[in-house]
């Protein structure tokens, strides 16, 4: 990981799993929901995509998602956590470029959060992709 | 006052300016707007957007010297 925010490449399944045990010590916490973004083989112009590399504002990209993070605690008052990570760098078509958890004591807020938490990185992190062929 | 600042170029933008960072001299983000657009015709085709010292810029503002622009084409995360 780059920060808390970033890691170079792919969210492996092993990141994955660890990023899962974040808060495991939380016992109020009684629904979790996770998002999983995968980089897509989309068809170009008669180009298969291979992989997006991936950059960013690094920078600014920590200050929004603390921002992102921060706002939906507000929003959801049942929220008890945020985990938001992003890659950067090239990830191949199958593999993970971003992973957003959302725990909360309940699974009204924990599902709500967790998308109004992916429609907050989509629109305000200063992430920038380019398609490998 | 003019202001000498830290200008940043992301993906397309930079692309458009051959360019990753370069100082230039502005009063305000009205005329820096203006002079990269001048500059860099291809990045007059890009809808960017600006942020000052890490944080988007609403409006316009002045500039300071040592102030810090980064010019942010849409973002693509995810």
């Amino acid at each position: 990981m780059k920060n808390r925010y970033l890691v170079g490449g792919p969210i492996t399944p092993l990141l994955i799993s660890e990023l899962m045990t974040l808060g495991d010590d939380d016992t109020g916490t009684g629904a979790v929901s996770i998002f999983i973004g995968r980089v897509r083989d989309d068809e170009v112009e008669d180009k298969r995509v291979k992989a997006i590399e991936y950059s960013a504002y690094e920078e600014m990209a920590v200050r929004e998602a603390d921002g992102i993070a921060n706002t939906v605690r507000s929003a959801f008052t049942d929220v008890r956590s945020v985990i938001i990570v992003h890659s950067l760098g090239v990830v191949r078509a199958g593999e993970t470029s971003l992973f957003i958890m959302v725990s909360a004591g309940h699974r009204d807020h924990a599902t709500r959060a967790c998308r109004h938490t992916l429609e907050m990185v989509k629109e305000k992190l200063p992430v920038w992709k380019k398609e490998l062929y | 006052m003019v202001a000498k600042v830290k200008v940043l170029y992301f993906a397309a933008a930079a692309e458009a300016a051959g360019a990753t960072e370069e100082l230039l001299t502005a009063d305000d983000t009205r005329s820096l707007r203006r002079q990269l657009t001048d500059k860099y015709p291809a990045l007059a085709a890009i809808p960017f957007r600006m942020a000052l010292n890490k944080t988007m810029l609403k409006g316009e503002a002045q500039l300071t010297t040592n102030d810090i622009i980064a010019i942010l084409p849409p973002f693509q995360g995810g």
